[in-house]
């Protein structure tokens, strides 16, 4: 009798135990791979800060226990996050840090940083490969990591709310017949975007018309000269730097000058009219690209978009999905 | 009977000197010609370069557009052009001619511009100017902390040579060191930048001259232009050291003086040639090699000639570096290599003679 | 006209040359000899300035070379080093005319072309004027090297070990060249030479030297004895006086006995 109740015990322990021990799901990381990662996650770390805003976003801020590199450089943006353990980034990560935070999932780029689930797939930690600065793909990256941080309803809401967005502007766009002529500088001086890249994206949905797009590489190197010939109508540059920290904008002017002064630049279109942006890596190619787009949009469709304030919908993004008050400067002029 | 011997000779002796002077005129003659021949290739070659671009300008509206400023093509021409070929003639006369003269001072055919560790010296001024924004001339941060660095490697490696010894051996393993110690250093400062600001020390280091513009062509070639005469004057001097320290001591050169004062300006021509423009390599080093198989070590033609292939390998390569993968710019130090290495080649198979 | 008095040289701590003191005349072959390490090169190259003597002075016709520039004495002494390989192409006329250094600014003059064709004549090297001077025999080399001390003009010849690696005839005829342009141009020479009868034979005076100090000097009768060749190389030997110089054939190592 005995050996029968402890029989029956143990096997519903068991099964019981299994059941909610080990559920797993398969996702599909931004590459098209397919990963299984046992359910539930409750230890993340990102190291990239794309990752890590969308993670925020969706509301799963405390289960990220390791930073990269980067975010103790943003204290005020990033309150609570600037004391956890730093475990280096998508370039360099730092195994041994890894180790000690014990994470189940570590999120990071798709194209960079070859290598790296070799050397954690022995410590029983499951690299996903999630992007978010593709705007095309961001609704299933934003998906996928709420399938595994189990936030399905929070991401639902993140995608509806800038779906909102991108549509209206699809909306008004709908049948413009001319598109303004952009080039695009991504930080380095002329490396522009192309195919490929989420600068290039974000042009074509604000309508614009990307002069390198015909470009085969993402980020090709231009010869100065070229862009002369092209003679753009708006020049956008792209800084990496955090416009939530900024307090003036001395930096973004100072780039602005720079480009302005290039010798025969002066001849260009855009800077004969006055019609260069200079836009931080905030709101460019990333979760929050929809500012960026909806700046970009304003720019260069100006009289469609005379009601619409990109400030306005970014302090929306910000209160509602981080709970941070608006600040910082993020374009110039 | 030996001395019978030589008073017969004495009577042909005057025909006789007259035959080695032709056949040594005739030989000094060679030499003079093709530097000419240089002098007439490198100017075509630049005339030709002009008209090469993404922006496709025909030779009718090259010349018209000399007269009239306002067309798109003047522009073009004048200010994204010409500044870039006179910079590529002018990076390429520095180079070549440093590294000969580094060549003949270390005794060494592996010497080149970089081998006392300017290369790493430079790049570590431009990364810092890269990553932290600290350094001089606040306009030029990066160019001026490039050149301030490059010239303090060459401090180094002559306090060396004063506290310790000056032969060649002492300053290239001193260079070695600090090579080692620079490049450290530079990869420490990437590791605490930016995706963007790796980017810009990486291109640095490859080379570039797209961002060049007359002032920079002033400036760089106020301290490429101005050493050269003066080591030009020391071509006999850069002759006799090949003999060796002894001879050449004995012979009447000021060894120790001519090297230390020698590779001070020729560090200064250097880091002249590669503030502006990063770091162009292989061809401080192979146009000296090329010239030399051509008309043999008188420097007196060597440094010239030197200088000319110089300036038309850098012309080609850049031609080359935007033309080829139009509108993208493949950056000049890897198209350097790719130009030069089988020209090289090719006169290391056609040479008769063992030369080192 | 050549006056060392009281030279020391040290190297290192060690003391390579002590108190050397000797006279040159016009006209004179003088050899240096002795031993390995015995400070002959050393002394030479004192002579020329190439290094430093710690102590003493050198005078060339009442003249201080310590006084006198690095061009100033390359007229005055030529050097004729041993055959070391060059790492840069160069060809033989090339090489020669290297020695009129002293006397060009910037072009050699006719002049300096026809002094070095001349020397090529007399030294039977016109057929391999413009021969790369790498691709010589050592004999040749050496030659080459004599063509080019001569060509500086001086009053005084330095030569160091002139003759080792030579073959027989070029040993011979490098010693009857440089007799020869002594003799002609009222010169002197001083030579290191580790061929005790070579140096007998063709010099007027020899001095040998041992540990950095003078043995003996004089001419070679006085120094070539069989006391002083046992007490500075270690040797018994055999003199022979047949000639008009003393010849000299090693005949065992001596027993140890000073």
């Amino acid at each position: 009798m005995k050996v029968f109740l402890i029989f029956i015990l143990s096997t519903l322990y068991l099964f019981f135990g299994y059941l909610l021990a080990s559920e797993a799901i398969v996702v599909t990381d931004s590459l098209g791979n397919h990963i299984s990662v046992k359910l539930p996650v409750r230890r993340v770390v990102a190291l990239t800060s794309d990752a890590l805003e969308t993670i925020r976003a969706i509301g799963a801020e405390d289960l990220v226990v390791g930073i990269n590199k980067n975010i103790p450089k943003e204290p005020l943006f990033w309150p609570k996050l600037k004391g956890k353990p730093v475990v280096g980034n998508w370039m360099e990560p730092n195994y041994e840090a890894l180790v000690q935070v014990k994470p189940d999932i570590i999120i990071c780029y798709s194209r960079w940083g070859k290598g790296i689930e070799k050397k954690i797939s022995p410590l029983g930690i499951k690299l996903v490969r999630l992007d978010f600065y593709k705007v095309n793909s961001l609704k299933r990256d934003v998906n996928t990591l709420s399938l595994l941080l189990g936030k399905e309803k929070e991401g639902g809401n993140f995608i509806s709310w800038y779906q909102k967005y991108l549509n209206l502007i699809k909306e008004r766009l709908k049948n413009i017949k001319y598109k303004p002529k952009v080039y695009i500088e991504s930080y380095t001086p002329f490396h522009t975007d192309s195919m490929g890249s989420g600068g290039h994206e974000m042009c074509l949905l604000a309508g614009g018309n990307n002069i390198a797009s015909s470009i085969p590489i993402p980020f090709p190197r231009v010869d100065p000269e070229w862009v002369l010939d092209k003679n753009p109508d708006i020049i956008i540059k792209a800084v990496s730097i955090n416009g939530y920290e900024l307090n003036n904008s001395t930096y973004l002017k100072k780039i602005k000058e720079e480009i302005i002064n290039r010798p025969g630049w002066e001849n260009i279109k855009a800077i004969k009219e006055s019609r260069i942006y200079i836009i931080t890596s905030d709101i460019w190619a990333g979760p929050r690209a929809i500012v960026g787009i909806m700046y970009m949009a304003k720019w260069f469709h100006p009289h469609y978009f005379k009601d619409l304030n990109p400030e306005d919908i970014h302090k929306e993004y910000l209160k509602k999905f981080h709970n941070l008050k608006y600040r910082g400067i993020y374009v110039y002029p | 009977m030996f001395i019978l011997k030589i008073k017969c000779q004495r009577k042909t002796v005057k025909r006789e000197s007259i035959d080695i002077y032709e056949l040594y005129k005739g030989f000094t003659g060679r030499k003079i010609l093709f530097i000419v021949v240089l002098l007439i290739v490198l100017p075509s070659m630049a005339l030709v370069a002009i008209l090469q671009g993404p922006a496709s300008i025909g030779i009718k509206d090259a010349i018209f557009s000399l007269f009239h400023s306002s067309t798109l093509a003047h522009t073009i021409i004048w200010y994204l052009r010409l500044p870039r070929i006179v910079m590529a003639i002018l990076v390429g006369i520095g180079l070549s001619f440093a590294g000969t003269v580094f060549q003949a001072l270390l005794k060494n055919p592996l010497a080149s511009p970089y081998t006392l560790g300017i290369a790493s010296t430079a790049g570590f001024g431009a990364a810092l100017g890269i990553v932290f924004n600290v350094g001089i001339l606040s306009q030029y941060v990066i160019a001026g902390n490039a050149f301030l660095f490059a010239i303090l490697s060459s401090f180094i490696i002559l306090g060396v040579a004063k506290w310790k010894s000056s032969t060649p051996e002492t300053m290239i393993l001193a260079g070695i060191a600090i090579m080692y110690l620079f490049s450290s250093l530079t990869s420490l400062i990437q590791y605490q930048g930016s995706m963007e600001e790796v980017h810009e020390i990486v291109f640095w280091f490859f080379g570039s001259l797209s961002k060049v513009s007359w002032k920079e062509i002033a400036i760089a070639s106020f301290m490429i232009i101005l050493p050269l005469p003066i080591l030009l004057k020391w071509s006999w001097d850069f002759n006799l050291l090949a003999l060796g320290d002894e001879s050449a001591k004995a012979l009447g050169v000021k060894v120790e003086k001519t090297r230390i004062i020698g590779i001070l300006l020729a560090s200064l021509i250097t880091s002249g040639a590669i503030c502006f423009t990063g770091i162009i390599g292989f061809i401080g080093l192979v146009s000296p090699h090329i010239a030399r198989m051509v008309m043999g070590g008188d420097h007196r033609f060597l440094l010239p000639a030197s200088s000319l292939i110089g300036a038309i390998l850098i012309l080609m390569a850049d031609t080359v570096s935007r033309t080829i993968w139009a509108p993208q710019v493949i950056p000049i130090g890897i198209v350097t290599s790719f130009i030069g290495v089988p020209f090289f080649f090719y006169l290391l198979i056609k040479r008769k003679r063992e030369y080192w | 006209m050549l006056n060392i008095k009281q030279l020391d040289f040290n190297y290192h701590n060690i003391k390579a040359l002590e108190d050397i003191g000797l006279n040159l005349n016009r006209g004179e072959v003088l050899s240096l000899v002795g031993p390995n390490g015995s400070g002959k090169t050393t002394l030479l190259k004192c002579i020329n300035r190439i290094v430093k003597p710690k102590k003493g002075s050198i005078f060339i016709n009442g003249k201080d070379t310590s006084k006198m520039n690095s061009i100033e004495l390359a007229k005055q002494i030529g050097y004729v080093p041993q055959a070391t390989p060059s790492k840069f192409p160069m060809t033989v006329f090339d090489a020669v005319l290297m020695g009129r250094r002293p006397y060009i600014s910037w072009r050699p003059t006719r002049n300096d072309l026809d002094i070095v064709a001349q020397i090529l004549n007399v030294m039977n090297l016109k057929d391999m004027a413009l021969r790369d001077f790498d691709q010589l025999s050592g004999g040749e080399k050496q030659k080459v090297l004599l063509a080019r001390a001569f060509a500086q003009d001086p009053e005084i010849l330095l030569l160091d070990e002139p003759t080792s690696n030579l073959d027989l005839r070029h040993q011979i005829e490098i010693m009857e060249l440089i007799s020869l342009m002594v003799k002609e141009k009222n010169i002197s020479a001083i030579m290191a030479m580790h061929d005790l009868n070579l140096a007998s034979r063709f010099s007027d005076r020899m001095v040998m030297l041992k540990s950095g100090r003078i043995f003996s000097i004089g001419n070679p009768h006085e120094v070539i004895t069989s006391e002083n060749i046992i007490s500075v190389y270690g040797i018994d030997v055999q003199i022979n006086k047949d000639n008009n110089y003393p010849y000299m054939l090693p005949v065992k190592v001596a027993d140890e006995r000073r």
